[in-house]
């Protein structure tokens, strides 16, 4: 390895760990998981706790589930 | 019975029942196209149906209607595309009449629930339907041959 | 008076399910099948029994037209296998 590589630039070839390109990612998934809590949200008849909560977690899967299919239909 | 029941039996018997009529006589194009409205007007006829009885949980009935429906008809859409190529159909006056009923329809039980939650999700169930029943329909017509090779 | 809808619902399952049995050709029957799904859960919906009706519409609506189309394909292009063959 080279010696003058910092620890950004180890980050920065980690995809995972990489801010510039985990911030879109985690922007895309929030803003999925956003909207889909608030169709749950509209969709439900009494708003109480419980059915908050498993709501946002059907929104969490579902966000998952829909930037997979968006990169799916764009090929990215 | 109330007006709200009465005008889901006007929705079934006039809509439908000729959608029916449609969809077992005449050429394939005639078919598919009547196949893809009947679902566009059960659609309302379930709303009002539900404003009827007065029991909020059957908009769930025409929420699964607005989503499937579509789905049905892009499933004819890809699987008859070669015999709708050689004759595709152009019913775009009785598709833009069906979304007007629904457009209506979704209008006028905005107007009975009055700003709640209940309305969010009756202009859901609306956007769904008529935006579903649109591409169903350019589907039919051959808009998305492209999508099919690529 | 009150049950014109029932009676409604009751007189297009009966047009409907009439229907897909005269038209003969299948892919044409899958259609009539399509409509007679929808017609069934509108039924269902009108004699209050929603839950039935969402399952008939879940079923009825895509799933029931997809199998036999799909059959019919796989039918026919055995068979046009079969006659180009020996």
């Amino acid at each position: 390895m080279n010696p003058r590589t910092t620890l950004l630039d180890t980050l920065r070839t980690t995809p995972l760990l990489d801010p510039r390109r985990t911030l879109p990612v985690m922007a895309e998934l929030l803003a999925w998981w956003a909207a889909l809590a608030v169709l749950w949200l509209v969709f439900i008849s009494t708003v109480d706790p419980l059915e908050l909560a498993v709501g946002a977690g059907a929104a969490a899967v579902g966000a998952l589930a829909a930037r997979a299919a968006r990169r799916a239909v764009t090929g990215r | 019975m109330n007006g709200w029941e009465f005008a889901a039996a006007l929705t079934l018997s006039g809509g439908v029942g000729g959608t029916l009529w449609g969809v077992a006589t005449g050429p394939l194009r005639r078919r598919v196209v009547a196949q893809n409205l009947s679902t566009a007007l059960a659609c309302p006829a379930l709303l009002l149906l539900a404003q009827g009885y007065d029991r909020p949980s059957y908009v769930d009935l025409a929420l699964v209607l607005a989503l499937l429906g579509p789905v049905g008809t892009l499933v004819f859409a890809r699987l008859l595309a070669d015999e709708l190529a050689e004759d595709p159909p152009r019913a775009w006056g009785v598709t833009y009449a069906a979304a007007g009923v629904g457009a209506a329809v979704v209008l006028a039980l905005c107007v009975a629930t009055g700003p709640s939650r209940a309305l969010v999700k009756l202009l859901a169930v609306g956007a769904l339907l008529i935006g579903g029943n649109v591409i169903a329909s350019r589907a039919l017509a051959g808009g998305f041959r492209g999508v099919r090779r690529g | 008076m009150a049950d014109v809808v029932i009676v409604v619902a009751l007189l297009l399952v009966a047009a409907a399910a009439t229907c897909a049995v005269l038209v003969r050709d299948p892919v044409r029957q899958a259609l009539v099948l399509a409509v007679l799904g929808v017609v069934l859960a509108v039924l269902f919906t009108v004699l209050q029994a929603p839950d039935v009706a969402l399952s008939q519409l879940a079923v009825g609506s895509a799933l029931t037209p997809l199998l036999l189309l799909l059959t019919v394909r796989k039918v026919r292009r055995r068979a046009r296998q079969e006659g180009r063959g020996p």
